[in-house]
């Protein structure tokens, strides 16, 4: 009841602290059910890498410095035929675009911390992480233990892919090549792919670029590749547009655009 | 590739890391991305990923279109996206995959 208050006007109240113990272990636990299934993953990675011809050394180089399976997948086949670097970096590129939409996401939950920090944690946040910190702190918002709570889901996961993929190098160079373990990378890709589409319009651009990367195989350079995205992309936001199009006539004629 | 040249791709591929997951925590503050972008953002890596794999399951081993019953990998692929629309879980999709993709090779080749 002094009145004034204890601060001068204009200083911004005390942000709450970053670390919290309790929340740390709480991410921890929210992120134990996937640790499994980001092993796994690693491990076919890693049986992939060496299966597609790169030397333990690399693929371990490869699995610490680049912690992206699906942009590493998709590098292998391309590394395998000799492509361009400047292919295999733009491939690399587009099949992580996913991140971009994620990272603007959870960026500004931590826009106060200095600078090599924040381009850790970016490094290091695939899906999972993004998907289970954003259901735990929708909001913007300054709250208690936040990098806590971001660190439990990034540490173990990061360990447990890490172990997997390493388990993997080794195993995959122990397993002879007629088992064609390295089929299980596509079927991982699978896995990857058929959820990001999610419309009717992914569905078309996914089959267009199918088609076209196929058509294109014999291109120089595994230019095809990149030829194929572009053609289904564009297909794909054709059809977006087409449909949305559609759809605004329809309800312009039925009398009226706010009810569906 | 050379072996220094695959040491310059997996250089390329960690900067494509840094790239896209790093490069909004960097600029910091909120940024709402355009409907039109995030749409491009979203339809570009399902196709990318159908681009690389769509040659290893459509293509022979010459090179040529296989989409007969011959083509082992065409067909435990069409059956893993099933198994996967079913379960929606990528360990026992790779899995079943494997296990159909062997069964079709060791029983008919």
């Amino acid at each position: 009841m002094t009145g004034t208050g204890d601060q001068p006007p204009g200083v911004p109240p005390a942000r709450p602290d970053d670390e919290d113990e309790a929340l740390w272990r709480e991410g921890v636990k929210a992120g134990i059910p996937t640790l499994f299934g980001i092993g796994a993953w690693g491990l076919v990675v890693g049986v992939a890498m060496v299966k597609s011809g790169l030397t333990i050394v690399q693929a371990l180089g490869m699995t610490l410095l680049v912690f992206g399976g699906s942009a590493q997948l998709a590098s292998l086949p391309l590394i395998a035929a000799g492509a361009p670097i400047w292919v295999v970096f733009a491939t690399a590129l587009v099949v992580n675009l996913r991140f971009v939409i994620f990272s603007a996401l959870l960026a500004p939950h931590f826009a106060h911390l200095p600078a090599l920090k924040r381009f850790l944690l970016g490094y290091t946040a695939g899906d999972m992480t993004v998907a289970l910190f954003l259901q735990r702190f929708p909001s913007e918002e300054p709250a208690r233990g936040k990098v806590s709570y971001l660190k439990g889901l990034l540490i173990p996961n990061w360990t447990s892919w890490q172990v997997g993929s390493i388990a993997g190098v080794f195993l995959g160079s122990a397993v002879p090549p007629e088992w064609g373990l390295g089929f299980a990378g596509t079927l991982a890709i699978l896995c990857i792919m058929v959820p990001l589409t999610v419309n009717k319009a992914a569905l078309c651009g996914v089959l267009v670029a199918a088609a076209t990367a196929v058509l294109a195989y014999e291109l120089p350079y595994k230019l095809g590749l990149l030829a194929a995205v572009l053609v289904g992309m564009l297909a794909a936001m054709f059809v977006e547009e087409t449909l949305e199009k559609y759809n605004i006539g329809k309800r312009a004629k039925s009398g009226g655009g706010e009810h569906d | 590739m050379t072996e220094w040249e695959i040491w310059v791709t997996i250089g390329a591929l960690a900067v494509a890391t840094a790239a896209t997951r790093s490069s909004f925590w960097l600029i910091g503050h909120h940024i709402t991305i355009p409907k039109r972008v995030q749409e491009m953002l979203r339809f570009a890596p399902a196709c990318a990923l159908a681009a690389i794999i769509a040659p290893d399951l459509l293509l022979g081993a010459g090179g040529q279109l296989s989409l007969s019953g011959q083509n082992f990998k065409l067909i435990a692929g069409l059956a893993a996206i099933a198994y996967y629309l079913f379960r929606r879980n990528m360990l026992e999709t790779i899995i079943f995959g494997m296990l159909f993709f062997t069964v079709l090779r060791l029983s008919l080749a």
